[in-house]
């Protein structure tokens, strides 16, 4: 089964998780249609 | 980018590896209207505290994707001064994609946190005469022209 990336779906989160990890975060807006 | 790029296993790991992902749908209205998003896809990276750090708009293909995003986490690390770290970055940019389109910035930029941690302009010179040779056409090479007039 293919892995994929982890993505979150909180900029909160992903903010906190980046302070914590010392990673910056990559933001993507995307349109599922 | 979800049927092309994110699926490749040398992207997955980049990303994994180097990021905090997080992913919007353009139904958010709040956060496009923040961060002034009105095409996808539109990536951006961001520091902890929310500053912008690096951004591309529209499709890229694993083999420009990863050199990319590699030169937006040298940004990362040059804008806290943390030039090591920014310089090997660079560096493994250039060495493994040469000749993407984002190797003409990690030149620049290679050059300009040379200078910042050893405070000796001739790195900006070396970087204009290698954007000058490598990427004579490139915006990177239009910016790095002042540095021309620094003394060998």
């Amino acid at each position: 089964m293919a892995r994929n990336i982890s993505w979150l779906d909180d900029l909160a989160k992903a903010k906190d998780r980046a302070r914590n990890t010392k990673k910056p975060v990559l933001l993507d807006f995307f349109n599922p249609q | 980018m979800g049927a092309v790029t994110y699926p490749n296993d040398k992207v997955l790991k980049f990303v994994d590896d180097s990021f905090v992902p997080v992913q919007i749908q353009v139904s958010n209205a709040a956060l496009m209207n923040q961060f002034k998003v009105n095409w996808t896809p539109t990536i951006i990276v961001l520091d902890a505290d929310g500053n912008e750090v690096h951004r591309v708009v529209g499709f890229l293909p694993p083999e420009e994707f990863i050199p990319t995003f590699m030169v937006a986490k040298g940004k990362w690390h040059f804008n806290t001064e943390v030039h090591p770290e920014a310089q090997g970055i660079f560096d493994g940019a250039l060495r493994d994609y040469p000749d993407s389109a984002a190797a003409a910035e990690a030149v620049f930029f290679m050059g300009v946190s040379r200078y910042k941690q050893t405070h000796d302009p001739k790195p900006l010179r070396e970087a204009y005469e290698t954007l000058t040779a490598r990427f004579p056409g490139s915006e990177w090479t239009k910016r790095a022209a002042p540095y021309r007039l620094i003394p060998e």
